[in-house]
């Protein structure tokens, strides 16, 4: 519906201002890289271009991983976009590097109202020294352990929620003979395992700084963490695993593991599972079909307690680039504001239910967010879904201490240092101590510079 | 000089100026500005501090560096062999015109020409612990192997396969090379070489391994320059396998770019491979 207004609205403005010349340029480099999502905000951004004319919207798809390289590489030649769309994370490090413009950025905010966006996803983007915004929180989503609720029905086992239910259930369904896995936690070196492992890093209060903005990663906390995690990790399928978690769970292959919202649609639509599965040209593999069952049998575990309890997820957001030009910059800054329209926000998160839940709540508490085209909302229920999305008031991440931002986390993290250490630890079988020695040295390093 | 050699040489340095100030562009400067950058911390808005030598010993101070260099060492020689002598045995059985030699000759030449991103996701496939084939042939079908192994993963095996890899990507063009030299060995010498009451073995050290011996050296020489910087086989298939490339990226390229220490790591990295080609070129080769 909303697509076919702007369509008509497109369709009538692009025949009396199909080509202006002049026209300023925002430049919008986006993390959406497939074709459909692309369609999408070409739309809304056409739409754009007709209510404003004069100004021309160029989006550009980068994949996620390269997105640091290419920055630095159009930072270096003077060619940086308007406009970014990436990870909290990113948006703080390139802030650190100095090329968002903040001062704008912080204007968006307050225009659009600071008290319509969920309070921890703006502590997410804030640099608390400057109290400036280094992005506008624009979609995010949250992690949890998804599992076979029946199989732990069948087995009598606790819902994952705390260490010790993870760590019996793990053992129990771990079942290598029968190709069958208790767990699925981020081994290779990539961001998936240091999303698995903040979680539970964090629901152990093992921080990487402390509110003075002390480093304090290598503590007998964190150890506890890698201790655990790199037991846990025994009940995995062999070697480094990743993201292919989704594919194995799909094929039945595993009780539990760790994804964000983002797979609502997988679990519960047989086109959107049908890439992870081959039953075409492996009749014969097992798991290889779909499961129709499998979203009614599958639940989510967004939180997970050890000392205390704690959920994941990660925001991305929007951020104005420095650029001398001002009308540039005030085009960037009215594309942005519009791109925070109801409309706008709830077609972005329908491009991929879960995976986008909006960072402004009145819009996520309204009906035309939580009916998505496909119903995919509707199954597990519009309460629940109100329920993850708030947990946006709470989130946390190891950037955020207190209330206070340390960017160098963003730069840190960048560096993939948590992902190299857990590979260490739990792939090169190296002594737990020794990695988190490794992981202090590697952080000092970063924060000396 | 007489003015006459004065004149022709000032026509010479005119006729040679614009390849100097080609190459020197496109070369030269690049290089320059290379090792200009590895003595700055540089920030990514522009912004450049000196640091003397700091890139240069945060990075010989770095234990990873070493065992980066010792990965590569394995890997190219691993490789290096592993590709020259899988060539030289399949010239050696190919050398006479046979019936469908075309195809097999196309049927070789393949792995070299298939784009690296697809027979990477080939492998990848056939070797996934869970779901892929080797390991159903080897545990569920033949049951060779009594637990499913993640090959490409394992620190213990990956090297191994990423040499595996290369060498059945790149014989090819180490066969076709070394195939083209002993195409044109002539009949006449190995004749002689059998009157003079040499056997196969006795022919093939005393005529074709001389004959091929520059052929052999430029394919090693070649394999080597080649694999001391190759960096997308061995990171799509296998990124725990850290060599040098693999190295410098996870130091310089992850996050955000640290231009002046990627730069120091380049500059050490080329005047080691200079010396290294000198040394062979000279010595090995005799050019």
């Amino acid at each position: 519906m909303k697509i076919k207004t702007m369509t008509i609205g497109l369709a009538t403005a692009s025949l009396s201002f199909s080509s202006l010349a002049n026209a300023t340029t925002v430049e919008y480099w986006t993390v959406q890289t497939q074709s459909d999502r692309i369609q999408t905000i070409e739309i809304m951004a056409d739409v754009f271009e007709a209510l404003n004319p004069g100004i021309d919207v160029k989006i550009i798809a980068v994949d996620e991983n390269d997105m640091p390289q290419q920055i630095a590489a159009a930072a270096a030649s003077n060619t940086l976009p308007n406009m970014i769309e990436v990870g909290s994370d990113l948006s703080l490090a390139f802030a650190e590097e100095g090329i968002v413009d903040t001062t704008a950025t912080s204007e968006i905010i307050k225009q659009l109202g600071k008290d319509r966006f969920y309070k921890g996803a703006l502590k997410l983007v804030e640099n608390p020294a400057l109290n400036e915004y280094v992005a506008v929180p624009y979609s995010g989503w949250v992690q949890g352990i998804w599992y076979r609720a029946d199989w732990f029905k069948e087995a009598g086992l606790a819902p994952p929620t705390t260490w010790e239910a993870i760590d019996k259930a793990a053992k129990y369904f771990y079942k290598p003979k029968q190709n069958q896995y208790g767990i699925l936690i981020g081994t290779k070196a990539d961001a998936y395992a240091e999303q698995c492992y903040t979680q539970f890093a964090l629901s152990n209060d093992a921080g990487q700084f402390n509110k003075d903005g002390e480093l304090i990663f290598n503590s007998k906390a964190q150890k506890e963490v890698l201790d655990f995690y790199k037991s846990l990790s025994q009940y995995n399928p062999p070697g480094p695993q990743s993201w292919r978690a989704r594919d194995y769970y799909l094929q039945g292959k595993l009780a539990m593991f760790f994804y964000s919202s983002y797979i609502l649609d997988d679990i519960a639509l047989a086109e959107a599972a049908a890439s992870s599965l081959s039953s075409e040209n492996f009749k014969d593999l097992e798991g290889a079909t779909f499961d129709p069952d499998l979203a009614k049998n599958t639940r989510l575990a967004t939180t997970i307690t050890k000392s205390s309890p704690s959920s994941f997820g990660t925001l991305v957001g929007l951020s104005v680039m420095k650029n001398d030009d001002k009308a540039e910059v005030e085009a960037t800054k009215a594309f942005i504001e519009y791109m925070n329209e109801k409309d706008q926000v709830v077609a972005y998160s329908h491009m991929a239910v879960g995976g986008h839940l909006p960072m402004l709540r009145d819009i996520a508490e309204t009906d035309d967010f939580l009916n998505d085209p496909k119903g995919i909302f509707a199954q597990y229920g519009k309460e629940s879904i109100k329920e993850i999305v708030a947990g946006f008031d709470s989130i946390k991440n190891f950037s955020v201490v207190d209330g206070k931002t340390f960017p160098k986390s963003g730069e840190i993290f960048a560096k993939q240092i948590i992902p190299r250490m857990i590979y260490r630890a739990t792939i090169e079988d190296e002594d737990t101590q020794a990695s988190l020695d490794w992981a202090e040295k590697q952080m000092q390093a970063v924060l000396a510079e | 000089m007489t003015p006459l050699e004065a004149a022709e040489a000032k026509f010479g340095w005119k006729l040679v100026a614009p390849t100097i100030l080609i190459l020197s562009l496109l070369i030269l400067y690049p290089l320059m500005y290379n090792v200009y950058l590895s003595f700055f911390d540089v920030q990514l808005s522009g912004f450049k501090t000196f640091v003397g030598f700091d890139n240069y010993i945060k990075l010989l101070s770095n234990a990873d560096y070493y065992a980066a260099i010792g990965t590569t060492s394995l890997y190219l020689l691993g490789t290096v062999t592993g590709t020259t002598l899988l060539g030289l045995a399949m010239a050696l059985l190919l050398r006479e015109p046979f019936k469908g030699r075309g195809l097999v000759n196309a049927a070789i030449m393949l792995p070299y020409v298939a784009p690296v991103i697809s027979v990477v996701f080939g492998w990848q496939f056939l070797f996934d612990p869970i779901s892929g084939v080797v390991n159903y042939l080897f545990v569920d079908v033949f049951s060779i192997w009594s637990e499913r192994t993640n090959l490409i993963g394992d620190p213990d095996s990956a090297l191994w396969i990423v040499v595996i890899f290369d060498i059945w990507k790149h014989a090819p063009i180490a066969y076709l090379l070394i195939l083209s030299k002993l195409v044109s060995v002539s009949k006449d010498q190995y004749e002689a070489a059998a009157i003079d009451g040499y056997g196969p073995i006795g022919r093939f050290f005393h005529v074709t391994l001389p004959e091929l011996y520059f052929v052999l050296a430029t394919v090693v020489l070649l394999r080597l320059i080649w694999n001391l910087n190759r960096f997308e086989d061995v990171y799509l298939l296998a990124p725990n396998v850290e060599t040098l490339p693999i190295f410098t990226y996870y130091q310089a390229f992850t996050g955000v770019i640290d231009q002046g220490l990627a730069a120091a790591t380049s500059v050490i990295q080329l005047g080691v491979l200079s010396v290294f080609i000198w040394f062979y070129i000279k010595k090995i080769m005799k050019w």
